[in-house]
C-alpha cells in the first residue's frame, strides 16, 4: 500500500516537474529516482514526496536544487581509456574523410569527456575542422563544463587515463594550474558548444559523425532508450559513430538493427 | 622608516601582579619634595614672622622709649619756657606749663626709665637724668619761687648764672645720647628686621620657586600621562571597535574591507589595500578602498615591492616620500597621490597572515603606526580563524563532495548493475520465449512432417490440376491475345481490301461512263454502302480496342455548346425528318455556352447517343437536354419514346459485341459496339452515361461530364448500369487529419508476390484508382493512409516500388520519403511522389524517382508505374568519375566496379563536362583540384545548366577545406570526403547509398521539374535569406529548397557571423538556427534587435527544442516566428512567405 502510494507521489511529483518546468523525468529508470528522490528528501527535510512536491512546485531555486540530486553527474576525463583508444585508432581516422567533423556529447554532465574529445582531436589534428556539442539538461553541470576548471586532485586521475588512452604527449600541456584547481585551454573549449538539451523532449539539432552518449542511457527507461538512440540514429549520416557506455547496450532497442558494432568491447557503433 | 612590532616574547611569561602602590614611584617622590619644601617654607616664615614680630616690638618699644625721652625733653623745655615765661612776665599763667612739666616729669622719667631695658648705661642716664630734671626743677623753683618773692632779679640772676642751662643742656646731652642710643638700638634693630626679612624673602622665593619646579614637573608628567592615556584610549577603543566590527564576518573579503572601511574612517587613510596569504607562496588581494584596481596587482610575492618586503621581512614599513604613480588614490574625480604609506604585515605567532597597506593624505604618527601595529594582530587572528575556518569548510565541502561523488558513483554502479539485471531479465525471458516457441516448434513440426505428406500427396495431385490448369490459362491467354492480334490484323487485313472495294464500289456506283442501268447502278450502291457499314463496324472494333488499350489521347479545347448542338442538328434533322419523329435539341437556361473538353470525343458520343435513339424510335420524339449536371458537370441527356430496354439486359448493352437481344441487330442494323464505345469515350472524358429506362417506354441515356476537363479527371470505375451509377472523379487530396482506414486490399491475399505497389494515399477513392490501375499493371496493391503505418508496411512488405501523397493525416510524406530514405532497409524501395502540393525540388533532392501533380491523368499514373516498374529491373547505374590522377582515377574504378555499376573515368573538367553532355550519369565523383580548373567551376557550370542540376555529386580530395569552402560545396554537394586513409571506404559507403536511390530515367522529369522551378514564387524572387546555421546538412537542403523559388541564400555559420551580416542592410529574412557555436541564436536573435536599424527584419527561429517554453524564448529574443526540427519544407516555405517583407 505505501508502496503504490509513494510511487503514485513519484509520477505526480514527475509529472508536475514537467508541466511547471518542462524537464521531464517521466520516462527515467524509477528504481534510481526513487533513490535521488529520497535524498533529495533528506536535502530539503520533507518528510514525503508531496511535500518535496509542493516545495518545489513554489520554489525555483529548491527546483534547481533537486535537479542537482535528479541528474547523477559522474564523470572524468578520458574515462573508460580503452574507448578513447578505440576512437582514436579506429574511429577518428574515418572522421578525418569529413570535410568538418562534429561530435554530439549527449549528457555533458561537467564536461570533462567533451574536453577529452578536444584533446584527441587536437592530437590528431582535426580540432581545427571540428565541433563538439555538448549537451546535458543541468544548466549547473553546463555551467561548470563551459567554465572548464577542475580540481587539481582530480587531475592526477585524468592524466593516467589520458596515457592509458593514447596520449600523445602530457595532459599538463592543457591545462594551467593555480590555487588547487587547473583550468583548461581556451582554445580546445572554442570548439564546444555547451548547450541545454534533452533527450526526452527535444529533436535533433544537427548532423554530427560521432555521437559519445555514455552512461546517461542507463538512466532512462526502455521507452526513453529507445527515444535516444532514435535521436541519435537521426543526427548520424549514414555510417556514422555511436558510442554508448560499458553497460549499456543496443540490443534491446527498435534501432538496435538499424546500428552494426564496430567496436564491440568498447560499444562503438555504426550506423548502418 | 621606525622599527616596532616585534613583541616582548617575555611579556607573556612575567606573572602580571596587581601594583598596591598608590603612586608612581617617581610622583611620590616629587610630592614628597613639594611636602618638604612647603615645610620648610612655612617655618622660616613662621620663624622670620616670629622675630620680625619681636622685632617690631622691641622697635616699637626703642620708639616709645625715644618718643618718652622726647616727651621727657619737652616737659623739661615746658618747664623751663613756663619759667621764663613767667619770670619775664610774672604771669602766673606762664607758669602754666611749668606747672604741667613739675607734675608730669617724674612719671615721665619714671615711665621712661620702665621703657627702658635693663641697659646699665641707659639706666644710668635715665638716672642722671632724673638728677637733672631734680636739679634742674630745683633750681627752677627756686628762681620762681625768688621771683614770686619777688626777687624778680636774683631770679634772673639765677637764671643768668647758667646753672639751669648746664643743667639743661647737661639734660639734654644726656637725653640725645640717650635717644642717640635707642635710635642705634633702633637701627640694629631695624637692619636685624631687615636682614631677617631679606631671609624669609630669600626663603619664601626659594621654596615658592622649589614648589612651581615640582607644580611644574608634575604637570609635565600629569600632562604626559593623561597624552598617554588618551593614547592609549584611542587605540583601545581603534581596536575594540575593529574587533567589534570583525566579529561575525568570517570570510576573508569581509574581513579585509572591514578591516579597511575602518582603518580608512579611523585614520583618515584615503587609499588601502589588504593581501592575505593564501595557499603556497602567494598573496593574494581580499579587499581595496579607494583603489584603483588596476594599478595594484591581485597577487604578490613575498620579497616583491613593498608590501612584499614587508611580509617577508614581518616588519611594517613606513614611506613617506610615495613614489609618483604609487598607490593612486583613485575617485571618480580622478587619481590623487598619497602623503604617506603605511605597510604592515599582519603576524601572530611569528607567522605572517597577510598585508595591509594604507596610504595617508597626512604625516604619520606613532599613535597611528602603533594603532595599525596592534590592528594587523587581530586582523592576523581574524584571518588566520577565517583561514581556518575556510579550511575547515573547504574540507567539510571536500569531504562532502566526495561523499556526493561517491553517492553518485554508487547510483552509477546501482544504475547499471540494473540496467545490466534488466537486461538479464530480458535476456532470460527472451531465452524462456525461445525455448517455449523451440518445443511448441518441435510439437508443430511432427504435425508438419505429417502435414507435408498428406500435402505433398495433395501437392502431386495439385500439380497435375495446376498443369492442366496453366495448360487451359495459357491456351486462353495464347486465344486472347490471338483475338487481339486477330482484331487488329483482320481489321488491318479488312480495311486494307476494303479500301480499295469501296473507292471501286463509289466508282462503279457514280456511274460515270454511263455504261450501267439503273439496276447495276443501285447494285453498287448497295455494295457502298455495305461496304461503308464494314468500314464502320471495323473502325468500331478498332476504337473500341484502342480504347481498351488506353491508346486515346484526349485533346481538350473549349467548345460552343450552341455550336455543337447546331452540328447535331444538321446532322440528324434529316434522319428524323425521314423517319417522321420529332427531333428535339435544346439547351438549358443554366447549362455552361462553353466547356473545355475534347471536342471529337463528345461529339461522337453524342451521335451514337441520338442515332441509337433514332433507331429504337418508330414514332413519338426523340430528344436532346443539356443541361447543369450535379458536381459543376453539364449533363446531355438522349431520351426516346422507343422500345426501351428491360432493366435485366441494361446492364449487358454496354458490353461489347451484345445487344439487349439477339435478334436487335438483326432488326436495327448496327455493330452493337456503339455504346461500349461511348462508355469509355465518356470515362477518358471524365465523365459517365446513365441510364434510365422502362421496355415500351422508351429510354434515357444520360452523359455527364466535366464542365472543364483535366487530365486526371476519369472516372475509373466501370458504369453500372443497375444502380445509379455515381463513380466518383477522384478529388485531389485534401488533408483530412484524422485518420482514415485504408480501402481492402491485396495484403493478405497475394497474387503476384514479386510486384507489389504500397499506394499511401488518404482520400480513399483516389486509392481505389491507383489500385485499379495497379491491378491492370499486373501488380498487387497495399493501401496504407498513414506515414507510419506505411513505413511499417514498406519494412514487412518490401514492396516494388511506393506511391506517395504529401498531404497525410500523421506526418507530410516527405518526412515519409526522408525517413524511408534513411532507413537501410527499405530506402532501395523507388518512391513516386503524387500531391496536389509542388514539392518536387525537395523530393526529389530527398531521392524520389517522380513527382506527379494531382490532378494527375491516368497515363501519368501509368507512367508513373512503369517508372517504379523499371526500377524493379535493374540497370547498370553510371557513374563519372573526374580525377586527374591516373593510378588514383583507376583505383576508384575498381573500388566502386560492380556488376550494376558503369563507370566512365576522365581526367579534366572539360572531358567531364563534354561527358555529361553527352550521357545522363547517375552519380558525379570528383576532385576539387584538376588540371584545367578547379572542381568548383564544374560544379557551378553543371548548376548553371540547368539539365544537370540534379545530378547528385560526390567531392573527393585530397585538400583540407576551409568551413567556408565547405560551405560554398555544400550547395552542390551533399557528401565531401576528404581523402586518407579511411576514405576509399567511405566513397564506397556514399556511392552505394547514392545509387540507390538514382533514376532510371531522369532526362525528362529533370526537364520538367526544371520548368517548374523556373515558376518562380514571385515573394522570393530576388531576395536574400540569411541562413544562420552550422548544420550543413540543412545548409544543403534548405539552399536546395529556397534557391530555386529565386532567393539569395547568404550563409552564416554561427550568431556571430550572423549578426555581423546583418550590418550591411540588404538581408530580406533571417532564418536562425539556435543552437550555434561562437553565439548561439537567441543572443544574436537579441543582439540584432537591439539595433535600431534592423528592428523589422523579420527574423525566423530554428531550434530542436521542443518545448513551449522554448518557443516562448524565441519570440520573447524578438524572433518573429519560430520553426521546430526537423524542418518541415512547406512549412518553412510558408513562414518565409508570411514573414518576407512585401
Amino acid at each position: 500500500m505505501d508502496a503504490q502510494v509513494g510511487d503514485l507521489e513519484l509520477r505526480l511529483l514527475l509529472e508536475a516537474v514537467y508541466v511547471r518546468y518542462q524537464h521531464d523525468f517521466r520516462h527515467y529508470a524509477k528504481a534510481s529516482l526513487r533513490r535521488r528522490v529520497r535524498q533529495a528528501m533528506d536535502r530539503f527535510e520533507c518528510p514525503t514526496v508531496s511535500r518535496l512536491q509542493e516545495r518545489v512546485l513554489h520554489d525555483a531555486d529548491a527546483f534547481a536544487g533537486m535537479l542537482q540530486y535528479f541528474t547523477v553527474q559522474v564523470s572524468e576525463m578520458f574515462r573508460d581509456p580503452a574507448y578513447f583508444l578505440a576512437i582514436r585508432e579506429k574511429v577518428v581516422p574515418v572522421l578525418a574523410t569529413y570535410p568538418f567533423v562534429k561530435i554530439w556529447v549527449a549528457g555533458c554532465s561537467y564536461g570533462e569527456e567533451a574536453l577529452s574529445f578536444a584533446i584527441l582531436l587536437h592530437e590528431e589534428g582535426l580540432l581545427e575542422r571540428s565541433l563538439i556539442y555538448a549537451t546535458d539538461i543541468n544548466p549547473e553541470a553546463l555551467r561548470v563544463a563551459q567554465a572548464g576548471v577542475y580540481a587539481l586532485d582530480r587531475i592526477a586521475g585524468f592524466s593516467t587515463a589520458y596515457l592509458r588512452a593514447g596520449g600523445k604527449s602530457s595532459l599538463a600541456d592543457y591545462y594551467t594550474a593555480a590555487y588547487g584547481n587547473a583550468v583548461f585551454e581556451r582554445r580546445l573549449r572554442g570548439q564546444i558548444a555547451y548547450s541545454d538539451h534533452s533527450l526526452a523532449t527535444d529533436n535533433v539539432f544537427s548532423e554530427v559523425e560521432l555521437v559519445s552518449c555514455r552512461n546517461v542511457l542507463i538512466y532512462f527507461d526502455r521507452e526513453l532508450q529507445s527515444r535516444a538512440i532514435g535521436l541519435f540514429h537521426d543526427a548520424l549520416p549514414p555510417r556514422g559513430f555511436l558510442g554508448i557506455g560499458s553497460k549499456e547496450s543496443l540490443r534491446f532497442s527498435p534501432h538496435g538493427d538499424a546500428f552494426e558494432e564496430f567496436e564491440r568491447v568498447e560499444r562503438i557503433y555504426r550506423k548502418r | 622608516m621606525n622599527m616596532t612590532g616585534q613583541p616582548d616574547p617575555h611579556s607573556m611569561d612575567r606573572p602580571h601582579r596587581r601594583s598596591t602602590a598608590l603612586l608612581p614611584p617617581g610622583t611620590l617622590a616629587g610630592l614628597l619634595v613639594a611636602a618638604v619644601a612647603a615645610l620648610l617654607v612655612a617655618i622660616v616664615s613662621a620663624q622670620s614672622s616670629d622675630s620680625r614680630a619681636v622685632t617690631v616690638r622691641q622697635l616699637t618699644h626703642i620708639v616709645q622709649v625715644i618718643d618718652q625721652a622726647q616727651q621727657v625733653v619737652t616737659t623739661m623745655k615746658d618747664a623751663e619756657s613756663g619759667q621764663r615765661g613767667f619770670l619775664l612776665t610774672g604771669d602766673t599763667a606762664y607758669l602754666e606749663p611749668y606747672t604741667a612739666a613739675r607734675s608730669r616729669y617724674a612719671s615721665e622719667l619714671q615711665e621712661l626709665r620702665a621703657l627702658l631695658p635693663s641697659d646699665p648705661q641707659q639706666r644710668q642716664r635715665i638716672d642722671q637724668l632724673t638728677e637733672l630734671a631734680t636739679a634742674k626743677f630745683a633750681e627752677l623753683e627756686e628762681s620762681i619761687a625768688l621771683h614770686r618773692a619777688g626777687k624778680a632779679d636774683e631770679a634772673l640772676a639765677l637764671v643768668r648764672s647758667d646753672r639751669g642751662k648746664v643743667i639743661m643742656d647737661r639734660f639734654r646731652v644726656i637725653a640725645t645720647e640717650l635717644e642717640r642710643d635707642e635710635r642705634a638700638r633702633f637701627d640694629a634693630r631695624r637692619a636685624a628686621w631687615e636682614a631677617e626679612a631679606g631671609t624669609q624673602r630669600v626663603v619664601t622665593w626659594g621654596g615658592t620657586a622649589i614648589l612651581l619646579v615640582l607644580i611644574l614637573g608634575a604637570g609635565v608628567l600629569a600632562s604626559r600621562d593623561y597624552r598617554l592615556r588618551e593614547r592609549m584610549s584611542w587605540i583601545r577603543t581603534g581596536e575594540n571597535l575593529l574587533s567589534s566590527r570583525l566579529q561575525g564576518e568570517q570570510r576573508l573579503e569581509g574581513l579585509g574591507e572591514r578591516v579597511l572601511s575602518f582603518l580608512a574612517h579611523y585614520l583618515g587613510a584615503k587609499v588601502g589595500a589588504v593581501y592575505v596569504h593564501g595557499d603556497g607562496e602567494y598573496y593574494r588581494r581580499v579587499a581595496g578602498h579607494g583603489l584603483d584596481a588596476t594599478t595594484l596587482a591581485e597577487h604578490m610575492r613575498p620579497g616583491e615591492g613593498l608590501l612584499g618586503q614587508a611580509a617577508k621581512e614581518g616588519r611594517s614599513i613606513r614611506l613617506t616620500d610615495v613614489p609618483e604613480g604609487y598607490l593612486p588614490i583613485s575617485s571618480a574625480l580622478g587619481k590623487a597621490k598619497p602623503r604617506e604609506l603605511l605597510v604592515a604585515p599582519a603576524i601572530v605567532d611569528g607567522e605572517v597572515h597577510g598585508v595591509i597597506e594604507l596610504g595617508l593624505p597626512r604625516r604619520v604618527d606613532d599613535a597611528d603606526q602603533e594603532l595599525l601595529d596592534r590592528v594587523t594582530e587581530t586582523l592576523a587572528i581574524a584571518i588566520r580563524s577565517a583561514r581556518e575556518r575556510e579550511r575547515r569548510e573547504e574540507l567539510l565541502d571536500e569531504t562532502q563532495r566526495q561523499a556526493e561523488e561517491l553517492q553518485a558513483q554508487q547510483e552509477e554502479l546501482r544504475v547499471s548493475n540494473e540496467e545490466l539485471e534488466e537486461q538479464g531479465r530480458a535476456l532470460r525471458e527472451s531465452q524462456a520465449r525461445l525455448e517455449d516457441q523451440h518445443s511448441e516448434l518441435e510439437a508443430t513440426n511432427t504435425q508438419l512432417e505429417e502435414q507435408t505428406q498428406r500435402l505433398e500427396r495433395q501437392k502431386r495431385e495439385l500439380v497435375h490440376a495446376q498443369e492442366a490448369i496453366s495448360k487451359n490459362a495459357e491456351a486462353l491467354e495464347r486465344t486472347n491475345r490471338y483475338k487481339s492480334e486477330f482484331l487488329a490484323n483482320m481489321s488491318h487485313e479488312l480495311r486494307t481490301p476494303l479500301n480499295s472495294s469501296l473507292i471501286l464500289a463509289k466508282l462503279l456506283a457514280d456511274n460515270a461512263p454511263g455504261n450501267m442501268d439503273d439496276e447495276q447502278v443501285r447494285y453498287a450502291r448497295t455494295i457502298h454502302a455495305s461496304n461503308n457499314d464494314l468500314l464502320t463496324l471495323i473502325n468500331d472494333i478498332l476504337d473500341l480496342s484502342k480504347i481498351e488499350a488506353g491508346q486515346v489521347e484526349i485533346a481538350a479545347e473549349p467548345v460552343n455548346v450552341e455550336e455543337l448542338l447546331a452540328q447535331l442538328r444538321a446532322t440528324f434533322e434529316p434522319v428524323a425528318e425521314h423517319k417522321k419523329v420529332e427531333l428535339r435539341i435544346e439547351r438549358a437556361l443554366n447549362a455552361p455556352a462553353t466547356i473545355t473538353t475534347d471536342r471529337q470525343r463528345l461529339q461522337q458520343v453524342l451521335r451514337n447517343l441520338l442515332s441509337n435513339a433514332l433507331k429504337f424510335t418508330d414514332r413519338g420524339e426523340v430528344s436532346m437536354r443539356v443541361a447543369q449536371g450535379r458536381d459543376g458537370q453539364v449533363a446531355f441527356s438522349v431520351s426516346d419514346t422507343g422500345i426501351g430496354i428491360p432493366p435485366e439486359q441494361q446492364e449487358v448493352i454496354f458490353e461489347a459485341f451484345r445487344q439487349a437481344d439477339g435478334t436487335t441487330s438483326r432488326k436495327y442494323g448496327g455493330t452493337g459496339l456503339g455504346l461500349s464505345i461511348s462508355r469509355e469515350l465518356a470515362r477518358l472524358l471524365g465523365g459517365q452515361i446513365r441510364l434510365e429506362s422502362a421496355p415500351g417506354k422508351g429510354s434515357t441515356f444520360t452523359l455527364e461530364i466535366p464542365v472543364h476537363h483535366s487530365k486526371g479527371t476519369h472516372r475509373a470505375v466501370a458504369v453500372a448500369p443497375a444502380a445509379p451509377m455515381t463513380a466518383q472523379a477522384p478529388r485531389p487530396a485534401n488533408k483530412p487529419r484524422a485518420a482514415v482506414p485504408h480501402i481492402e486490399d491485396d495484403r493478405n491475399e497475394r497474387s503476384n508476390p514479386e510486384r507489389l505497389i504500397l499506394v499511401v494515399e488518404d482520400d480513399p477513392h483516389f486509392a481505389r484508382v491507383l489500385y485499379d490501375l495497379a491491378h491492370e499493371l499486373q501488380f498487387d496493391c497495399v493501401h496504407s493512409t498513414s506515414g507510419l503505418e506505411a513505413i511499417e508496411l514498406a519494412r514487412r512488405l518490401k514492396p516494388s516500388g511506393i506511391l506517395l501523397d504529401v498531404g497525410l493525416p500523421d506526418e507530410s510524406g516527405l518526412t515519409v520519403l526522408e525517413r524511408i530514405k534513411r532507413d537501410p532497409a527499405i530506402r532501395h524501395i523507388p518512391v513516386h511522389m503524387v500531391s496536389v502540393e509542388d514539392h518536387t525540388q525537395a523530393a526529389m533532392g530527398m531521392g524520389a524517382v517522380g513527382y506527379a501533380l494531382k490532378p494527375v491523368a491516368r497515363e501519368d499514373l501509368v507512367k508513373a508505374m512503369r517508372r517504379l516498374e523499371s526500377r524493379l529491373q535493374k540497370r547498370a547505374s553510371k557513374v563519372l568519375v573526374v580525377e586527374d590522377d591516373q593510378v588514383l582515377r583507376d583505383n576508384i574504378a575498381l573500388l566502386l566496379a560492380g556488376d550494376a555499376v558503369e563507370i566512365t573515368t576522365v581526367g579534366t573538367v572539360k572531358e567531364a563536362l563534354a561527358k555529361i553532355g553527352a550521357e545522363a550519369f547517375d552519380c558525379l565523383v570528383t576532385d576539387l583540384q584538376l588540371p584545367d580548373a578547379s572542381g568548383y567551376e564544374l560544379l557551378e557550370s553543371l548548376a548553371a545548366d540547368g539539365r544537370h542540376a540534379m545530378l547528385p555529386v560526390i567531392i573527393y580530395t585530397g585538400r583540407a577545406l576551409t568551413r567556408d569552402e565547405e560551405v560554398r560545396l555544400r550547395r552542390y554537394s551533399k557528401s565531401i570526403i576528404i581523402k586518407g586513409a579511411r576514405s576509399p571506404e567511405r566513397l564506397l559507403d556514399e556511392v552505394t547509398l547514392f545509387l540507390h536511390r538514382v533514376e532510371a530515367n531522369l532526362s525528362e522529369d529533370k526537364r520538367d521539374i526544371l520548368r517548374r522551378v523556373r515558376q518562380r514564387d514571385e515573394v522570393f524572387e530576388g531576395r536574400k535569406i540569411l541562413l544562420a546555421e552550422d548544420d550543413v546538412r540543412n545548409i544543403f537542403a534548405l539552399s536546395r529548397v529556397l534557391e530555386p523559388l529565386g532567393a539569395q541564400m547568404e550563409i552564416a555559420r554561427n550568431g556571430q557571423e550572423a549578426v555581423d551580416r546583418t550590418r550591411k542592410g540588404d538581408i530580406d529574412l533571417v532564418l536562425m538556427d539556435i543552437m550555434m557555436p561562437v553565439k548561439d541564436g537567441l543572443t544574436a536573435i537579441r543582439e540584432i534587435r537591439a539595433r535600431p536599424d534592423v528592428e523589422k527584419l523579420p527574423i525566423i527561429a530554428i531550434t530542436a527544442k521542443a518545448m513551449a517554453d522554448d518557443r516562448r524564448q524565441c519570440i520573447e529574443a524578438g524572433a518573429n516566428d519560430y520553426i521546430a526540427k526537423p524542418i518541415d519544407i512547406d512549412q518553412l516555405v510558408s513562414l518565409c512567405r508570411v514573414w518576407m517583407p512585401k
